[in-house]
């Protein structure tokens, strides 16, 4: 099966920019050779314990391991993955218990250092592919836990891990302790506090947003030196999306109306997660759809819960942006047959037989256009990828139909595509700014042949 | 020398409705499923990817989803004494391939059964005496009856999110003047949707319909009238008309399907097992004959593969699953000149009769706005729902508009008198096109002694295998009822007010023609029953003589009913797989 | 059944087929692959055959008040390219032996004849019989003579050797009516010209805002590759 990964493009500038950026700081070479010091924390009464190894499995979900340690039709957590960077790939290691290849032989500070502080064993920088910044807020029991689980609860695998292809000297890895030394928060600065959160179930849920599910790695902007600008809440950038993950705008998910979930019910976010569709509107593309076949869908009821009632609290990004205001005159037209503009023809044609002419789709089946984060984003790669390529639903356990849009970049030029996507973000009271058909042909450059207009279409024009 | 798989618990032949339904109840039972299909692969993305699934000549016309003839077709004879001839190309009826099978490419209608038709022959002869039925009529009783089936047509409609008007729930009348059927059987539920929206067409048929004293009712219809979840989870887009259904696959996820409704919900099993490109050439069957150790199939790469199973479900289009029972021995060939044997028995088709009525300009029929299970109908002369005495015919015969999207290379009629070509021909399609109303009467099919499946003994398929060799034609009691039928319906589509009305109807002497699609509700040859002697399988659709063996589907109906076959295929299949599940299971061995 | 006249000429056509249809696989296509692929240059139709397909499609649906006819709407070229298509190998249809060609016609086609044999023999045949009687092939003759000519085929007063002229006229206005309303991407239907005759709106399949409506849909057609009427 044909797996993609959520984050590698992100990872490869990360990988790559970290590198370079890092070579330019010689002269803190020091700075980065000195060890770094970090408190062993007490182990279990038992590490096979069965209920320690259970909570282990469930935050190995939660925190969606596979997603990079389990490489397309290899092994579970049997790594080799390639994340692919300009200087060359990197690949997942073997996080599965044998001794030789894997972890097997890591005690639990060795685990430890390498989960929320980003050291291996030879106290060498992992590469910050590995979220340990957000994993710096996992609680000691839950390092026991995932400890636990991986030594005892995962098959053993022999499977050498793969040395990076990149070259010498862009190879070194000091510069990364750099990076982690002056970005990564000690886990002990960063110690959770469920008393900064209202209730019990608030705490809950941030506690797996920052933590385990590490959602900041792809919804949260980042700078220049490609640290998040922000690890919890306490950021007002904190989640605010508009981030493009292997071509997929990873979405605002602060209270934003219009391009955030500030329209969306606690229940709506729970549904998402569960079974990648709401009743207006759905997972789009490929990187979100793993993360909810893979992860969220195994959570708990309660922690879903918990995780939507966390995000409900993070109030809008300030500023203007993006608007919605319902407005039924667009389908009013288009209900009497008037397709008075090229972008209103190019709806009815392409779009409205499964959208409708109201843009209000159909619940859970068809998202709805109006009013859509994924439509409205300040970013609109994910409206242009999805037109041009389409995308399915996730296929989840309680809901497993993959029901998939086509894409029509076989049919549609790249100024049609941009006339489209500009009355999808200003009709039905969309209001967002238009698309330049110059970032249509970039999108499309980037995507597999199939979807570049036929010759057959462009004729037709 | 075939290559030898895992034995499994459960080996399905063929992956259409009946295939999807026993695979869902079987792994739900805790069993490991392997479903062969000799198709392709199919699926809403990328087969019905809109638009490029909107194209008449390739589905419709060189009709892309049906059976490949070239390497497996049937013989047809019209008697005894005749030499059958290749089907060899499409035509009356066109069987499915593919995962999904017919159940990919069907139209929607979705009925229960008209209760009397579950004992056609116990009806008429208590009704209107032993010396009603003519000679050499077979038809005979399913040996089920309606309040077994009830909880399985419920089941089925919700599995299928079949939208419709119900007339009566438990007992209560809630559909009189809604679009209910007054004669459609008693209810446990409603609907799990409301019947679909009605086109202009249909509600001018049930118009006149009622002008007439007749009684006009919805259609039910597996095209989803609103968003739907299945119980398991599946989940269906509104239908919008969109015209191309019948022989195309849905582009909405609107018009149900195994593929749609069934499939996804079997992916998350990790009991379930799908291959295609997959042709079976026979069950095996152990040296006893009595039980079936598995199936032998042809994979994609040409290579022969036994697959052993514990249990062997013949769930393929319904004359290949008599076709199998007969290369592989299961039970008796039937003889038509002694009546002896039981496989090939019954053979039934449908008996239809249609009318175009053409309109002024003023009456817009847009027949492009279509949905294939859509409609309104009349059911005053189906089932025994009018008195047959005076009549002097055995069947009935719903009457129906409905317009599942008529397209302009198979579809445009034209009155009586004009020619086929030239500016004539041009004048009227362009007057008439948008302007004619289709209605059919969708008739019932008896059995008889001598239309009946058996091989051929000269053509010969792919694998060098003998082709199914069908004995077929119209008897006097067929033209009786079709011409009887035409001429109700004919009332109603002049109370409709047309310029013009052209009736297609068979006449006496007239021979079952296989060049003119008609329909593809084939019936019989492995008939359910409750007695061996006339029946190849139970009323559990087990085999009588080899108990692992089920065979679910239309191959089952002792005759044809009135009403599209879908329904009672589907509800059959659960009460078949509720008695293996709860009673063969437990001990395995007869279950009648 | 075997006094009538047709009866005999299909004996003699099935006795013909069973050398001829071997000799002309044998032989190779006579025009197969002669001409490059262009638009207004058949792959699979000669020259003269070209001329009767052209001729004979501008008569079946003429130009004329209504609009544009077969010819403007590229029909010879769409059955040209049908010509390369499994279809017109016969390879969508069971084609096992033995053939009863003089089988009822309610059993169908018998013959082992494929579309390509029917055209390349019927047309053969049909300028052969035209130019019997009107001492030149179709594609010369005025509009009235070749009417009179397609009816004669039509109805079967025509008798050709080789193929029932019935058949090859049958096969070819049921092209031609699929090339004259089937979607452009097949190569006829030019400018959706069958779709605007009749008001059939094409590949929209959307109707939901229409269903319940009595009146004329007033959007034009559309077509798989996105061109509206």
């Amino acid at each position: 099966m044909k797996r993609r990964w959520p984050l590698q493009r992100l990872k490869r500038l990360l990988i790559g920019l970290v590198v370079l950026g890092a070579l330019g700081f010689l002269a803190v070479l020091g700075y980065a050779f000195w060890p770094t010091h970090t408190r062993a924390i007490a182990a279990p009464a038992s590490a096979a314990d069965a209920a320690l190894i259970e909570r282990g499995r469930y935050l190995a979900l939660a925190g969606d391991c596979t997603a990079c340690h389990t490489a397309p039709g290899g092994k579970p957590f049997a790594g080799g993955l390639a994340l692919a960077s300009p200087i060359g790939a990197i690949y997942s290691t073997n996080i599965t218990p044998d001794r030789r290849t894997g972890i097997g032989g890591y005690s639990l500070d060795q685990f430890d250092r390498a989960l929320r502080h980003g050291i291996r064993a030879d106290g060498a920088s992992l590469y910050p592919a590995m979220p340990f910044p957000s994993y710096a807020r996992l609680t000691d029991e839950d390092v026991r836990a995932l400890y636990a689980y991986f030594l005892h609860g995962v098959v053993p695998v022999a499977q050498a891990d793969r040395s990076p292809d990149i070259p010498w000297p862009l190879s070194m890895r000091w510069p990364l302790a750099l990076w982690r030394k002056t970005f990564a928060p000690s886990p002990d600065a960063v110690a959770f506090d469920p008393k900064r959160y209202p209730d019990e179930r608030v705490a809950r849920g941030a506690y797996l947003v920052q933590g385990a599910g590490h959602c900041g790695s792809c919804h949260t902007p980042r700078a220049l030196t490609l640290q998040e600008r922000a690890l919890d809440e306490s950021g007002a950038q904190y989640l605010a999306g508009n981030q493009i993950i292997d071509g997929w705008n990873a979405i605002n998910l602060r209270g934003n109306p219009a391009d955030g979930l500030g329209r969306w019910s606690e229940q709506d976010i729970v549904e998402t997660l569960r079974t990648g569709r709401n009743p207006h509107a759905a997972v789009v593309g490929s990187p979100m759809a793993d993360v909810t076949v893979h992860s969220m869908q195994h959570l708990a009821d309660a922690d879903l819960h918990a995780i939507a009632a966390y995000l409900k609290t993070l109030p809008p990004v300030p500023g203007a942006g993006p608007g919605f205001a319902a407005n039924d005159a667009t389908a009013k037209a288009l209900q009497a047959g008037i397709n008075d503009s090229r972008g209103a023809e190019l709806y009815v044609d392409n779009c409205a037989g499964c959208h409708r002419t109201d843009a209000k789709g159909y619940s859970r089946v068809f998202p709805a256009i109006a009013g859509n984060p994924t439509v409205l984003a300040r970013e609109p790669d994910s409206l242009v990828r999805l037109i041009l390529g389409g995308s399915s639903m996730p296929a989840t356990v309680a809901a497993p139909s993959a029901l998939g849009m086509p894409g029509f970049g076989w049919r549609l030029g790249d100024a049609e595509v941009a006339a489209l996507a500009s009355y999808l973000r200003s009709q039905w009271g969309n209001q967002a700014p238009p698309v330049a058909s110059g970032l249509v042909a970039r999108i499309r450059a980037e995507m597999p042949g199939e979807n570049h207009a036929s010759e057959e279409a462009a004729h037709a024009r | 020398m075939a290559t030898r798989m895992n034995k499994t618990d459960v080996v399905i032949v063929g992956f259409g409705w009946a295939g999807a339904i026993m695979a869902k109840e079987l792994t739900e039972a805790g069993l490991r499923v392997v479903a062969l299909e000799r198709g392709p692969a199919r699926d809403t993305q990328p087969d019905g990817a809109y638009p490029k699934v909107l194209d008449e000549l390739t589905y419709n016309i060189r009709k892309k989803l049906f059976q490949d003839l070239s390497r497996e077709t049937v013989t047809i004879r019209h008697g005894l004494d005749d030499t059958a001839l290749p089907y060899r190309q499409l035509g009356a009826f066109l069987p499915g391939d593919g995962v999904g099978g017919a159940g990919l490419h069907w139209s929607g209608v979705h009925f229960r059964v008209d209760p009397v038709e579950l004992r056609l022959r116990s009806h008429y002869e208590e009704r209107y005496g032993k010396g009603f039925l003519p000679d050499g009529m077979t038809i005979q009783d399913f040996g089920v009856s309606y309040e077994e089936l009830e909880p399985h047509f419920d089941f089925a409609e919700k599995v299928f999110g079949t939208s419709g008007t119900a007339w009566s729930v438990k007992g209560q009348v809630v559909g009189a003047d809604k679009g209910g059927n007054p004669f459609a059987p008693d209810r446990s539920n409603d609907f799990p949707l409301p019947a679909q929206m009605r086109p202009i067409s249909a509600q001018r048929f049930g118009k006149a319909a009622a002008e007439l004293g007749y009684h006009p009712y919805d259609l039910p219809s597996a095209n989803a009238s609103g968003p739907y979840s299945n119980p398991y989870g599946c989940q269906m887009g509104p239908c919008n008309f969109c015209g191309y259904c019948s022989g195309y696959v849905c582009y909405n996820y609107s018009k149900a399907s195994p593929n749609v409704n069934i499939l996804p919900a079997l992916r998350q099993s990790p009991l379930f097992a799908l291959r295609t490109q997959a042709h079976v050439l026979q069950v095996d069957l152990s040296a006893d004959r009595r039980t079936a150790t598995g199936v032998t199939y042809v994979d994609a790469q040409g290579r022969e593969v036994a697959q052993p199973a514990d249990i062997v479900i013949l769930s393929a289009f319904q004359f290949h699953n008599v076709r199998l029972m007969l290369l592989s021995g299961i039970g008796e060939p039937y003889d038509p000149a002694s009546g002896q044997g039981t496989v090939g028995r019954n053979f039934a088709y449908q008996n239809m009769a249609t009318i175009k009525a053409f309109f002024s300009g003023e009456v817009h029929a847009n027949p492009f706005i279509g949905a294939g299970g859509n409609g309104i109908a009349i059911d005053d002369f189906n089932a025994d729902n009018f008195d047959h005495g005076p009549a002097g015919f055995v069947g009935g015969s719903p009457m129906w508009v409905n317009q599942a999207g008529v397209k302009p290379i198979s579809g445009i009629a034209l009155p009586e008198g004009v020619p086929g070509w030239g500016s004539a021909w041009k004048q009227a399609v362009a007057e008439y096109y948008t302007h004619t109303v289709s209605m059919d009467a969708h008739g019932a099919h008896m059995s008889y002694r001598d239309n009946y499946l058996s091989l051929d003994p000269t053509y010969r398929d792919a694998y060098g295998r003998p082709l199914l060799r069908m004995t077929l034609d119209w008897k006097d009691n067929d033209i009786r009822m079709t011409r009887f039928m035409a001429e109700k319906m004919r009332a109603v589509a002049q109370a409709m007010g047309p310029k013009a009305l052209r009736v297609y109807v068979k006449n006496f002497g007239d021979h079952f023609d296989t060049t003119s699609y008609q329909t593809t509700h084939l019936n019989g040859g492995a008939i359910m029953g409750a007695d061996r002697r006339t029946s190849a399988i139970n009323r559990y659709l087990q085999s009588w003589d080899v108990h692992n063996v089920f065979v679910p589907g239309a191959s089952a109906f002792p005759q044809g009913l009135g009403y599209n076959p879908t329904g009672l295929v589907a509800a059959l299949t659960y009460w078949s797989a509720k008695a293996i599940r709860e009673r063969y299971l437990a001990k395995p061995g007869p279950l009648a | 059944m075997p006094d009538d006249p047709s009866f005999t000429s299909r004996r003699r056509f099935l006795q013909w087929s069973a050398v001829a249809v071997p000799a002309l696989a044998a032989a190779g296509a006579p025009a197969s692959g002669q001409a490059p692929s262009a638009d207004d240059r058949p792959t699979f139709f000669s020259a003269s055959e070209w001329a009767f397909l052209r001729a004979a499609a501008a008569r079946l649906i003429p130009a004329d008040a209504l609009g544009p006819g077969a010819l403007e709407a590229g029909v010879p070229e769409f059955i040209d390219r049908q010509m390369a298509t499994p279809w017109a190998e016969g390879r969508l249809w069971y084609m096992q032996g033995p053939f009863v060609p003089d089988a009822p016609p309610t059993l169908g086609w018998q013959m082992r004849l494929t579309p390509r044999d029917v055209y390349r023999l019927g047309i053969a045949a049909a300028d052969g019989w035209t130019q019997d009687r009107h001492g030149r092939v179709f594609a010369e003759l005025d509009p009235a003579a070749q009417d009179g000519v397609l009816q004669a085929f039509e109805s079967g007063k025509a008798r050709f050797e080789q193929v029932p002229a019935a058949i090859f006229f049958a096969m070819l206005l049921g092209n031609v009516r699929e090339g004259f309303f089937s979607d452009p991407v097949h190569g006829g239907n030019r400018g959706l010209a069958g779709w605007k005759l009749i008001g059939f709106p094409g590949a929209r399949a959307d109707f939901m805002d229409w269903v319940e409506r009595d009146v004329a849909y007033p959007l034009p057609p559309v077509s798989l590759s996105g061109q509206r009427g």
